[in-house]
């Protein structure tokens, strides 16, 4: 039980001292509030009946200072947990966030970014409650609990049975009506997902909804799925109305049964009146804190399953390392032949075996300097093919080689510095252009960058912003068109000045003249250098030194245009299909949205 | 005579200012009223006053409890007492404790009844009346912000109903009974219990001012925070080809630093009312049994109705805390009730003039003329359009991004209305008609292909109300979607996730084609997708597409060659004007606008590279 939640206050070992602490400052507050309430049996029975003024005036003092000394604990614990709970989560979000950033490709395959981000939001928060109420409340009550149980023990044992009487039917109506709010809150989130999900779509389909003409029908879904809503909303809403009522209740019902049945005793005289008034204290100080422990249980619970979901991704390794011996390369020094020897590749399951090859024997020389295209359909491999050159992938079988040396012994950092790619999603970040062209390589000039953005095509447009480079880039870049994002993103990635630069599609938002003007205007800007680009669109590959054609995992043909044209059957298809008698690639220079 | 002008203008704007703020208050009382309406009015109005009813009787039982067991006490203290005494007021305690929780256990099963069904009502009025809304409206803003807004302030509402309506309407009765009760006992204790609860009140508030904006802080930090970190992993394979890590890692660090400073002042404020609460209350308590003590040993009240006392302060502070803390909730769902009212209240823009006639269908003759169009005031996307289609053409449309293609589908369809010119189709007036009428004659193909999250049938029925399995069926196996969809797990039956995600983009839009062809209109509007799909899937989508559109008038945004040339005319588009319009070999002939774009993917290497040949070529 809880072990994840113990080893998330175990990353807090330094700060034992603060949570011990935290809990002598529950233990002393329990006290105080007790203390209050027992000052009580003096008051009346040394004051009132008495008829003493001064002692009235006395312990009347002593419970308002002992009522200030359990508000002023109680403040200092809250302090205190505060501090664990936003404490773990600042731990656990840079921690994380920290481990993240060592995984390699394959470890994001087994955790998508949306998981992640559940386990960095839901389930943080998670931890973070689960951790405030543990230091704050979970001993708060059997503290309480006990110092109410030892003095009614000492002074009134005639109504030991009265006391856990009222605990026994405090925690009973809490463990009917707690585990249901619960569960129907559960089913609530889950319901109202539906109908969000219900809304989300009649939204992003409007136009659907609106050609067929199907309102009504919508309507009518959409009100089934708010109906469904309804009944666990109702039942978590009501029970969690009724908690106030049952507390307030259950404690003047047992202060009503104590004056019953301790006034027989005080009739009988082997109870004096203090005693009792003191004991109906007790009972209505215990009542709310035995609540709040019942309702912090199932938060513990949970704060425990996200724990253990998050140590799942720190306890998670990543799967390319560098090796011990790796020795780096000097880029200058880099000339840009790329080699693959028989390599097969095949990605990993969550469970550790491995998939169906999706690169099978594969044999490939390039040289320096020289421009080739890949091209197949969508899974023929291509994109698994370069992502082995920077090591995103580690191969499974065979080797890939720069200028002689495996990639597997270049450390990844500089490996990636000799390698540049530029990448289907085309991702910008929030900031500026200038910052996200020069992402890759912060410190170059201003001249370089510009160049690059003239080679991408990226200039004309950046310079009739009005902000020109210093122009805000919203997050994701949503404020830019999917081409200007591509153009954005091939400038960053020909500002690194890699001697080896990989296009992974990052052309598809183009149209054709566009990216003619781009593929044209690289070779000026990177000369020397190595350049692959993978496309679907034959346009795109069209006037390359070579164009590699590949299908299901393997190399099929090789050539230029006009050879392959001539030779192969399967590109005569792919010709015809594009620029024949099928797609026409470019022909309303429509650019993607 | 400036400073004039000056103290003119600053008068004017301190109006505005004020005249707003009385605004915004009046404001305030009418959307109270109209969301309590949804919870009191009409068919609720009787259970919400049986309800309130209940609640008035189980509050008062309560409060008789105090005062009952003190005068049981008032038994002990006595000289006299004796047991039976005592059990005369003990006894009719405990059936006033029964009598609480019986009644409060209706009463809350009541309110909360109508608090869901309130927010029931007010769900489905708003989404009926988003339903009647043009594509101006959700032009506005992204859908993905208008859906979270919409998520948020019915959440918001929810709780306003659920929690806050319920919670203060009983607090309220609380402390309204509690107080006439103990004014009516003795009203020198009544002073002594509430001398303190201004202060309290004060500091409630005050720590209710530091919290809100510490929380509305916190959900900003962490707002950044996740904004950031979601950026950053799903743009993570930037980050490790850029080499970037350590930067993501400082900046994820600063990001998490705000966030945990101002957590830490937001939740410790407002766990700080806790203990301030009770140990309020202990003072508070402390005060009434000095007071009485004082009191009784002056013979001027008893020892039980000091305790009984000590019990009504309880009664007393602890709703007033409640209500403290539930005016943010409070003050929340008035705001998204606010803004859910405003979307209520919006008219939709496209609508039917009154006594609108149905279209009738007569061949699909369609004839534009001087079309302007403009999707804000001022910037118009179409000028002066004009053609004649006539019945059965198939028209093609190409142009360069932002031509005006889509726009010119979008207005065919009434999506949205035309600025000045005329549509006529088949010799009535498209202003005239009424909505449902034409859009039922006319089909329409996406470019996204849209499916919902159900069954491929049902996504094929939702074309038509009524249509039978066979005649969806007929349609797939016509789009050529058929074959592939019986070899999914369970058929016609199959699941399609969120947005149809575990089919390739191929088959969906198969089965978009299907869906249309269910519909069975008689004019065609289509805007191809430019997905890249394999060669053989190409082919069976021409088919289908040629289908749907044979024999039909029918438009289509081009993106295929097989398109283009079966198509009767191609209008060529650009900057909103139709610049072209005729035959493929017509306007290859030209060696126009059509002539260039059509060559620019070639990139100098078409076919024998003379342009004669070309069109030969293609035409063939």
């Amino acid at each position: 039980m809880i072990k994840s939640m113990r080893r998330m206050y175990g990353i807090y070992h330094r700060y034992r001292a603060r949570l011990v602490l935290s809990q002598v400052l529950v233990l002393i507050a329990a006290i105080a509030t007790i203390g209050v309430a027992s000052l009580n049996q003096q008051l009346v029975n040394q004051g009132i009946e008495a008829g003493d003024m001064s002692v009235v005036l006395r312990t009347g003092f002593k419970m308002f200072l002992l009522a200030l000394v359990s508000g002023v604990a109680l403040a200092g614990t809250a302090y205190i947990s505060v501090f664990f709970s936003q404490g773990i989560g600042y731990v656990i979000r840079t921690l994380i966030y920290e481990k993240l950033q060592s995984f390699s490709f394959a470890n994001f395959d087994r955790f998508p970014p949306s998981e992640i981000m559940v386990r960095l939001n839901a389930d943080v928060l998670n931890v973070q409650n689960a951790m405030l109420y543990t230091t704050m409340l979970a001993l708060y009550a059997p503290f309480m609990l006990l110092v109410t149980l030892v003095i009614t023990i000492i002074k009134t044992p005639q109504l030991v049975w009265l006391l856990l009487l009222i605990i026994v039917a405090v925690l009973g109506f809490m463990a009917v009506l707690v585990p249901k709010i619960f569960r129907a809150y559960e089913e609530r989130q889950e319901r109202l997902d539906n109908l969000n999900n219900t809304m989300q779509e009649n939204l992003t389909g409007v136009r659907v909804v609106k050609a067929f003409t199907r309102e009504d029908y919508e309507v009518e879904r959409f009100s089934k799925r708010a109906n469904d809503l309804r009944h666990p909303a109702y039942d978590a809403a009501w029970r969690v109305a009724f908690l106030t009522p049952i507390l307030t209740g259950v404690a003047q019902i047992g202060i009503a049964l104590a004056i019953w049945f301790g006034g027989e005793h005080v009739l009988g005289g082997s109870l004096d009146i203090g005693q009792l008034v003191a004991f109906t204290q007790y009972l209505s100080l215990i009542v709310a804190p035995l609540a709040i422990f019942a309702i912090v249980i199932p938060f513990i619970l949970r704060g425990d399953t996200s724990a253990k979901r998050i140590l799942q991704i720190y306890e998670e390794e990543p799967f390319v390392l560098d090796r011990e011996e790796a020795q780096p390369l000097n880029p200058e020094e880099v000339k840009g032949r790329i080699v693959f020897e028989n390599v097969t590749f095949a990605f990993r399951r969550p469970d550790g075996k491995l998939d169906p090859p999706v690169l099978r024997n594969i044999n490939l020389t390039i040289e320096p300097g020289e421009q080739v295209g890949f091209l197949g359909a969508t899974g023929a491999g291509k994109s698994a093919l370069i992502n082995l050159i920077p090591r995103f992938y580690d191969v499974t079988e065979g080797r890939i080689t720069i200028d002689g040396i495996d990639v597997r012994d270049i450390p990844q950092d500089n490996l990636r510095e000799i390698v540049g790619i530029a990448l289907q999603e085309a991702v910008l970040f929030k900031g500026d252009i200038r910052f996200n062209i020069k992402f890759g390589a912060p410190d170059v000039d201003d001249d370089v960058m510009f160049e690059a953005a003239k080679a991408a095509d990226a200039y004309g447009f950046v310079e009739n912003i009005p902000m020109k480079w210093d122009a805000p880039v919203a997050q994701r870049g949503q404020n830019f068109s999917g081409g200007q994002r591509q153009r954005l993103s091939i400038a960053r990635t020909l500002t690194t000045q890699p001697k080896i630069l990989i296009f992974d599609d990052s052309t598809s938002a183009l149209d054709a003249s566009t990216e003619g003007r781009v593929q044209g205007a690289i070779p000026a800007f990177s000369k020397n250098v190595t350049t692959l680009f993978v496309a679907q669109r034959i346009s795109a590959v069209i006037d390359l030194d070579k164009i590699v054609l590949m299908e299901h995992g393997e190399i099929v043909a090789m050539g230029t245009h006009e050879e392959l044209l001539e030779g192969n059957a399967l590109y005569q298809e792919i010709y015809e299909s594009q620029l024949g008698k099928g797609i026409t690639a470019g022909l309303d220079l429509e650019v993607a949205k | 005579m400036t400073t004039a002008t000056l103290e003119k203008e600053a008068k004017k704007t301190r109006e505005k200012t004020v005249g707003k703020s009385i605004e915004k208050h009046d404001d305030t009382g009418k959307i109270l009223g109209r969301l309590m309406i949804y919870m009191v009015g009409g068919e609720s109005r009787p259970k919400f006053i049986v309800a309130l009813i209940l609640r008035i009787l189980a509050l008062s039982a309560l409060i008789s409890i105090p005062f009952l067991t003190g005068q049981g006490i008032n038994v002990l203290s006595s000289a006299t007492g004796s047991s039976a005494e005592l059990k005369r007021w003990i006894v009719p305690a405990l059936i006033a404790g029964g009598v609480y929780l019986g009644l409060s256990f209706l009463s809350d099963r009541m309110f909360s009844k109508l608090a869901t069904q309130a927010l029931y009502k007010l769900q489905t009025h708003l989404f009926s009346h988003i339903q009647t809304l043009s594509l101006t409206f959700f032009d506005r803003q992204p859908i993905g912000e208008l859906l979270s807004r919409l998520t948020n302030d019915t959440e918001v509402i929810s709780l306003f109903y659920e929690s806050a309506v319920t919670q203060i309407i009983r607090a309220l009765v609380q402390i309204v009974l509690t107080f006439i009760v103990m004014v009516i006992i003795d009203w020198r204790l009544t002073i002594a219990a509430l001398i303190i609860v201004p202060l309290m009140l004060f500091l409630m508030v005050v720590v209710e001012r530091i919290s809100t904006p510490a929380f509305a802080k916190l959900q900003e930090e962490l707002g950044t925070l996740s904004g950031f970190q979601e950026e950053t992993i799903s743009g993570i394979k930037v980050i490790i080809s850029n080499r970037r890590q350590d930067w993501t890692i400082e900046k994820n660090k600063e990001y998490a630093v705000s966030v945990f400073d101002v957590g830490s002042k937001a939740f410790f404020t407002s766990l700080l009312q806790y203990p301030m609460t009770t140990t309020l209350i202990y003072i508070q308590i402390v005060l009434v049994l000095i007071t009485g003590a004082i009191l009784v040993i002056e013979g001027q009240t008893t020892l039980g109705t000091v305790i009984a006392f000590s019990g009504y302060a309880a009664l007393l502070s602890k709703p007033l805390s409640n209500i403290a803390n539930l005016t943010s909730t409070a003050l929340n769902g008035l705001a998204g009730g606010r803004r859910v009212f405003s979307i209520i209240d919006e008219e939709p823009a496209v609508k039917d003039v009154p006594g609108a006639a149905d279209y009738e269908f007569k061949g699909g003759h369609i004839i534009c003329k001087d079309v302007d169009f403009s999707y804000v005031p001022g910037r118009k996307i179409l000028r002066q359009n004009t053609f004649d289609v006539q019945a059965g053409e198939m028209i093609g449309i190409c142009g360069p991004t932002g031509a005006g293609k889509s726009t010119l589908i979008n207005i065919l369809t009434r999506y949205y209305d035309i600025d000045s010119g005329s549509i006529i189709i088949d010799g009535q007036d498209l202003t005239k008609l009424t909505q449902e009428s034409l859009r039922k004659k006319i089909g329409v193909v996406l470019q996204e292909a849209f499916l919902f999250t159900d069954t491929v049938m049902n996504n094929l029925k939702y074309a038509r109300e009524g249509a039978t399995d066979e005649e969806c069926i007929e349609a797939a196996k016509e789009a050529n979607a058929h074959d592939f969809i019986v070899n999914l797990p369970q058929g016609y039956d199959t699941m399609l996730t969120a947005r149809g995600a575990n089919l390739s983009q191929g088959q969906r839009q198969m089965i978009t084609i299907a869906r249309a062809m269910v519909a069975q209109p008689k004019i065609m509007i289509l805007d191809e997708a430019t997905s890249n799909v394999d060669t053989r899937t190409e082919k069976l989508i021409q088919e289908g597409l040629y289908k749907l559109m044979k024999g039909k008038t029918s438009f289509s945004i081009a993106h295929r060659l097989a398109t283009i040339r079966s198509s009767s005319r191609i209008m060529v588009l650009n900057g909103g004007v139709i610049v072209e319009m005729g035959s493929h070999d017509e306007l290859m002939a030209k060696k126009g606008f059509y002539y260039t774009l059509y060559m620019s993917q070639f990139k100098g290497k078409a076919p024998a590279g003379s342009e004669a040949s070309t069109a030969e070529f293609v035409s063939t």
